[in-house]
C-alpha cells in the first residue's frame, strides 16, 4: 500500500496497484469532485455557466498561472519553493515591451531576449540555490523584490508598453477555429510535455528521489546540484514565456504583470497534491488544482457573488484537500498489510465525510449570501416606497416590458473608499430607476482581473457595462468584443480608447485634476516655495498622469515653486504618514505636501500633525469624510475632488439611458433624477469640474 | 571568543554598520534625535511580528498569514474602542483576539501536523478577503479621544510604544536562552523526534508557538492603530515578508533551530532602515525596492563565508513528523 508513491512506480506497481492509485497517486481523483460539485452549483446559480464559450473563456484565463504552476511542479517535488515567477513576468515583459518600442528589435528578437532574461533569472536562482547553498525561500524571496524592483526601476514605474502587432496579439487574444483560445495550445503543450518528462522519463523520476532525501538521492549517484539547477532554470524560461502570453492577452507591458501570481500558482500545485516537503506531487493535479481555482473565480462572478468568497473558499478548500490527504496517509500507515477491505472503507469514510462537509459549507455560504442578497433587495423597494415607484413609472424603461435592465458597473478597486462613495450613488440611482446593478471589480492590485470580470459579465449577458479604467490599453479589447455583442458600455471616472465604448461619464480630465492642483498648491504657498508629492505606487498609471500636468502647470506658470520629491505610498495610510515623516525631514524647506491618494491625504496630515510644523500644510486629492478632523484642525488646507456620490449615480442613469435608447450620440441633455439636466457633447456626459472642499464647505458632504 | 558565539548575527550588524555609516557620510541629519525616534516608532510593529516570527522559524515552521491578520486586529481595535469598550480593556480584547487567530493556526499546524506554509497561505487570503467582505473597505472613523495614544498623549504614548516592543523582544530574549520552555523550542526545531524522545511534547510546543504569535501579531496591530485616530481597513499588506526577512536576515535559519532575537532585532533595524536611508541619500525611490532585494541577498552571502550549510539543506527541510 506504500507503493502508492510515485517514487516506486516500478513495473511491479504497474502489476499490483489498482488503477486509480496509478493514476491518482495522491488522491486527486478528489478534485474532480470538486470540480464537478462547482459545475453543479454554478451551472445552477450562474447565468451561461455551462456553455462551450464560457469552458473556453475559463482556460483563456488560467493560462498564464498554469505555465507558472507547471513551472512550479517540479520544483516543489524536489522540496524546493519559487516565489520569484510573478516578479520575472514582471520583469520579462518590460524588457520585451523597451526592446521592440525603444531599441526597434523585430517581435520574435525581442520575444527571445524576455526568454533568456528569464533563463538567466532562472540561473542567478539556481546559482545561489545549488552552488552558496542557500534555501531556495529565502533566496527567491529576495529575487522577489529584486526583480520586481528592477523591472519598475527600468520602467520608473511610468513606461507601459503598447500598440503590438495583431499577429502578436492573436497569441494572447485571438481564437483558433472561432472557438479555442490560442493561448490554451501553449497551456496544453506545457502541461503534456512536463508530464512526460517528470512521470515517464529518469531525469524527471530523479526530482522526485532528490525530494524524498538530496543525500539519498546522491549516493544513489544522481548528479543533485545540476539537476536542481536546472528545474530553477526551466521556472525562469516559463515565468517569461507566461509574461510573453500574458502581454499578448493584456496587450500591453508594464512592470506590475504578473503581481501576486507566485501565490495562486503555489495554490494550484498544492491543491493539485503535492507535498510542500517534497518527494510527491503530479502534473494531472496541478492542471485540476488550477482549474479547481479557476472555476471557482468564474462561476462566483457568474452568478454574481462577491468576488471575496473566492479567497475564503480557495482557503477553505486548501485546508479541507490537506487535512483530506492526511487522514488518508494516516490510515493507510496504521493498517499496514492484511486487511485491505477494511482499510479503504475507513479511507473512504473519512475521505466522504471531510467532503461532504466542504460542500455543505460552500452551500451554506453561497445560500447565506444569496438570502442576504434577496433581503437587501427587497428592504431597498420597501424603503424607497411610493416615491420611488412612481418614479419608476416616469423612468424611460419600457422598452422590453417586464425585463429588468442589468446594469454591471465596475470599480478600479472594490476595497478603496473613493469607489464606495460612488456605490453609495450607484445603489441610489439603481433604486430610483428599478433596475439590477451588479458591482464587481478587481479586489487587489492586478491588472488583468478587470478583464476577466468584463469577460465573465459578456458571458453572463448583462445590458449595459460601466467600468472605471485601470489599464486603458488592456481593457479596450475586451470592451470592443463587449460592444460587438450588443452590450452598451460606458466608461466612468477613467476613460478607456475611444472607440471602445459609447459614452464616457467625465468627472474631470488629468488635465483638469493636475491643473488645479497645482493651482491649489500655488495659492497656499503663495506661488513659490518647493513642495513633495506622496503618490500611490510608482507605477500607478493615473497619478503619474496627474504628475505630469502637474509638472506641465509648473513649468508654464509657477517658475518659483519646485517639486522636490516623489515618494510612494501603494495606497496604504501608514506607508504616507512614514514617507511624509522622512520628507519633512530630508527637505526642511517643503512648506507643502501634496498627497494624491485617497489614504495617503490622511496619513499624510497625520504625520504633519505629530511633527508639530505649523508651516506645513497638506493638500491633494482624497474623500472628505477621511480628511474631515485635519480639514478642522487646519493641517489640510484643502482637498480637491468631485462629488463622487454623484458620480456613480449619473453613470447608472446615463447606462440606463443607453440601455434603453433614451441616450444617443449627438444629443445634447441628459436626464439624470435628482441632478436635473446633464450637459452631453459629444461622446462625454459631464459631471462639472472638479470642486475644491475646504473648511468652509467640508461639513455639507458625506462621503 | 564569545562573539564566535554570534556570528551569524554578525554579518546582519557588519550589513547595518556598513549602512549606517554610508548614510552617516552622505546625509548626516540621518542621525537627528527626531529621525531616530520616528525610525524606532515606526518599525516598532514590525518588530514586534518579527519576534513572534522568531519563534516560528524556530521550531521549523513558518506563518504568512501575520499581514491579514495585522488587519484584522486593526480594524476590531477599531470597532471595539468605538463601541465603548474602555482603553485600559483594549490591550486584553485585542491581544486575545489574535491569540485565537494564532490558536486556529496552531491547531491545524501543532495539532493536525499540516505543513504551515500552506495552511498559512491559506488563512492569508481567507482573512483578508473576509475583512475585504466585512468592512466593504470602509474605514473606522469618529473614535473615541482617548484611542490615540491611549489618552496619554504624544510624547508618553510614543514612549510607550517603542518601550513596549523592546520590553517584550527581551522579555522573549531572555526566556529563549535561559528557560527550559525556551529551549524547547530549538529542541523542536532541531529534531521534532529527539525532542519527544527527551520528554518535550512538540505538538504542544508548536501550537503555543503559533498561539504567541497570533497574540504578538494582536499586539502590535493595536499598538499601531493607536498612532492615529482612525483606522484603515487595508493595512498590513506586505508584512509577512517584511517580518521573515528581518528574521533571516538577522541570521535566523529557515530550516529551524538556530538563531536568537538578538539578530531579529538588527535584521528588523538594518530592513527598516534601509528606505528611510535610501530617502535622507536622494536616491530615487524607483530602485529602492530592488536595492532591498539585493541587501537582503548580500546579508545571505556574506553568512555564507562564516557558515556553510549541509549539503542536505536543499529545499525546507522541516522535518514531517510521523
Amino acid at each position: 500500500v506504500n507503493s502508492a508513491t510515485p517514487q516506486s512506480a516500478t513495473d511491479n506497481l504497474k502489476l499490483e496497484a489498482p488503477w486509480r492509485e496509478r493514476l491518482f497517486p495522491n488522491n486527486e481523483w478528489v478534485l474532480l469532485v470538486v470540480l464537478a460539485v462547482e459545475c453543479g452549483v454554478f451551472g445552477v446559480t450562474g447565468g451561461n455557466f455551462l456553455t462551450a464559450g464560457n469552458a473556453f473563456e475559463v482556460t483563456r484565463l488560467a493560462v498564464e498561472v498554469g505555465l507558472l504552476a507547471l513551472a512550479l511542479t517540479p520544483i516543489i517535488i524536489t522540496g524546493g519553493i519559487d516565489l520569484s515567477v510573478g516578479s520575472m513576468m514582471g520583469l520579462a515583459a518590460v524588457v520585451m515591451g523597451a526592446l521592440w518600442r525603444d531599441a526597434h528589435l523585430p517581435m520574435a528578437a525581442a520575444v527571445f531576449v524576455a526568454l533568456l532574461v528569464g533563463v538567466l533569472g532562472g540561473a542567478l536562482n539556481a546559482v545561489m540555490i545549488t552552488r552558496l547553498k542557500f534555501p531556495p525561500l529565502i533566496v527567491t524571496l529576495g529575487t522577489f523584490s529584486l526583480f520586481r524592483g528592477a523591472a519598475e526601476g527600468l520602467t520608473r514605474g511610468i513606461e507601459n508598453y503598447s500598440g503590438f502587432s495583431p499577429q502578436f496579439l492573436f497569441l494572447g487574444q485571438g481564437y483558433v477555429g472561432g472557438l479555442v483560445p490560442t493561448q490554451l495550445f501553449i497551456l496544453l503543450a506545457a502541461a503534456a510535455a512536463c508530464w512526460w518528462w517528470l512521470q515517464r522519463t529518469t531525469y524527471g523520476r530523479g526530482l522526485y528521489a532528490i525530494g524524498f532525501s538530496a543525500e539519498g538521492a546522491r549516493y544513489a549517484g544522481l548528479p543533485v546540484a545540476r539537476r536542481l539547477a536546472f528545474v530553477y532554470v526551466l521556472s525562469g524560461l516559463a515565468s517569461s514565456l507566461a509574461a510573453v502570453v500574458y502581454v499578448a492577452h493584456l496587450g500591453q507591458a508594464k512592470s506590475d504583470a504578473g503581481t501576486g501570481y507566485e501565490l495562486m500558482a503555489i495554490t494550484a500545485v498544492v491543491l493539485g497534491g503535492a507535498s510542500i516537503f517534497g518527494g510527491r506531487g503530479t502534473v494531472l493535479g496541478t492542471v485540476l488544482g488550477l482549474f479547481a481555482i479557476v472555476i471557482l473565480q468564474n462561476g462566483l462572478r457568474l452568478s454574481a457573488q462577491p468576488a471575496e468568497l473566492a479567497g475564503i473558499l480557495t482557503g477553505a478548500l486548501l485546508v479541507s484537500t490537506i487535512i483530506l490527504d492526511r487522514l488518508s496517509r494516516r490510515a493507510q500507515a496504521r493498517t499496514r498489510a492484511p486487511q485491505r477491505a477494511e482499510e479503504e472503507l475507513e479511507v473512504r469514510n473519512s475521505q466522504v465525510a471531510t467532503l461532504s462537509a466542504v460542500i455543505l459549507a460552500a452551500a451554506l455560504i453561497v445560500a447565506g449570501s444569496n438570502w442576504l442578497l434577496v433581503r437587501s433587495l427587497r428592504q431597498g423597494t420597501s424603503a424607497t416606497g411610493g416615491a420611488a415607484s412612481q418614479q419608476n413609472s416616469a423612468a424611460p424603461q419600457g422598452t422590453m416590458s417586464g425585463h429588468k435592465p442589468v446594469i454591471a458597473m465596475m470599480p478600479k478597486a472594490k476595497g478603496d473608499p473613493y469607489f464606495i462613495s460612488c456605490k453609495q450613488g450607484a445603489d441610489e440611482a439603481a433604486k430610483e430607476l428599478g433596475v439590477e446593478l451588479l458591482w464587481d471589480g478587481p479586489t487587489d492590485l492586478d491588472p488583468a482581473k478587470q478583464n476577466e470580470v468584463v469577460e465573465a459579465w459578456i458571458t453572463r449577458g448583462v445590458d449595459a457595462i460601466a467600468v472605471s479604467v485601470e489599464n486603458k490599453v488592456a481593457i479596450s479589447t475586451v470592451l470592443r468584443k463587449a460592444k460587438e455583442k450588443g452590450i452598451k458600455v460606458v466608461t466612468w471616472d477613467a476613460d478607456s480608447e475611444r472607440d471602445a465604448r459609447d459614452f464616457l461619464v467625465n468627472q474631470a480630465t488629468p488635465q483638469g485634476i493636475g491643473y488645479t492642483l497645482t493651482d491649489e498648491a500655488a495659492r497656499i504657498m503663495g506661488g513659490k516655495g518647493d513642495f513633495a508629492i506622496i503618490t500611490a505606487s510608482l507605477s500607478a498609471a493615473n497619478q503619474n498622469e496627474w504628475i505630469k500636468y502637474i509638472k506641465e502647470r509648473l513649468a508654464s506658470k509657477y517658475p518659483d515653486m519646485k517639486l522636490v520629491a516623489i515618494q510612494p505610498s501603494e495606497g496604504d495610510r501608514d506607508r504616507a504618514f512614514a514617507e511624509t515623516q522622512t520628507v519633512l525631514k530630508v527637505y526642511p524647506d517643503v512648506k507643502l505636501v501634496m498627497a494624491i491618494a485617497a489614504p495617503a491625504v490622511p496619513g499624510a496630515a497625520e504625520a504633519v500633525k505629530q511633527s508639530g510644523r505649523a508651516d506645513v500644510k497638506v493638500t491633494g486629492l482624497s474623500l472628505p469624510n477621511m480628511c474631515k478632523p485635519y480639514v478642522k484642525d487646519g493641517v489640510i488646507d484643502s482637498i480637491v475632488l468631485w462629488n463622487t456620490v454623484d458620480l456613480g449615480y449619473l453613470t447608472v442613469y446615463a447606462a440606463d439611458a443607453l440601455a434603453t435608447g433614451a441616450l444617443k450620440r449627438g444629443d445634447s441633455k441628459l436626464a439624470a433624477g435628482r441632478l436635473g439636466q446633464i450637459e452631453v457633447a459629444d461622446d462625454e456626459v459631464r459631471l462639472g469640474a472638479p470642486f475644491v472642499f475646504n473648511k468652509e464647505n467640508i461639513d455639507r458632504f458625506n462621503f | 571568543m564569545k562573539l564566535a558565539r554570534y556570528k551569524r548575527e554578525l554579518s546582519a550588524a557588519l550589513a547595518y554598520a556598513a549602512l549606517l555609516a554610508l548614510v552617516g557620510v552622505v546625509a548626516p541629519s540621518f542621525f537627528s534625535g527626531a529621525n531616530l525616534r520616528d525610525l524606532a516608532l515606526n518599525n516598532a510593529p514590525v518588530l514586534l511580528v518579527a519576534t513572534g516570527m522568531t519563534l516560528v522559524i524556530l521550531v521549523g515552521e513558518i506563518d504568512i498569514s501575520v499581514g491579514s491578520q495585522f488587519a484584522v486586529c486593526m480594524v476590531a481595535a477599531g470597532w471595539l474602542a468605538k463601541s465603548g469598550v474602555p482603553v485600559l480593556l483594549l490591550p486584553f480584547c485585542v491581544v486575545a483576539l489574535g491569540a485565537l487567530m494564532g490558536a486556529l493556526n496552531g491547531f491545524l499546524v501543532g495539532v493536525l501536523r499540516l505543513p504551515s506554509i500552506i495552511v498559512t497561505l491559506a488563512m492569508l487570503t481567507a482573512w483578508r478577503d473576509a475583512l475585504r467582505w466585512v468592512t466593504a473597505g470602509a474605514w473606522v472613523q469618529n473614535l473615541p479621544a482617548n484611542f490615540q495614544w491611549f489618552g496619554l498623549g504624544q510624547t508618553a504614548g510614543r514612549w510607550l510604544i517603542v518601550a513596549v516592543a523592546l520590553i517584550v523582544l527581551a522579555l522573549f530574549a531572555w526566556v529563549l536562552r535561559n528557560v527550559g520552555v525556551g529551549r524547547a523550542l530549538y529542541a523542536v526545531g532541531s529534531d521534532a523526534e529527539a525532542a519527544r524522545l527527551a520528554g518535550i511534547e512538540p505538538r504542544a510546543v508548536v501550537f503555543g508557538v503559533f498561539v504567541l504569535m497570533g497574540a504578538l501579531t494582536g499586539l502590535a496591530a493595536l499598538l499601531n492603530a493607536v498612532r492615529f485616530d482612525v483606522v484603515p481597513s487595508n493595512a498590513g499588506a506586505g508584512l509577512e515578508l517584511q517580518a521573515v526577512a528581518a528574521v533571516v536576515v538577522g541570521g535566523t535559519a529557515i530550516t529551524g533551530g538556530r538563531g536568537t532575537l538578538l539578530g531579529t532585532l538588527v535584521g528588523a533595524a538594518l530592513l527598516g532602515t534601509i528606505g528611510t536611508g535610501l530617502t535622507f541619500m536622494g536616491v530615487n525611490p524607483f530602485w529602492e525596492r530592488a536595492i532591498q532585494g539585493a541587501i537582503i541577498l548580500a546579508a545571505l552571502a556574506s553568512d555564507v563565508a562564516l557558515d556553510r550549510l549541509r549539503i542536505g539543506d536543499f529545499g525546507l527541510r522541516i522535518k514531517e513528523a510521523k
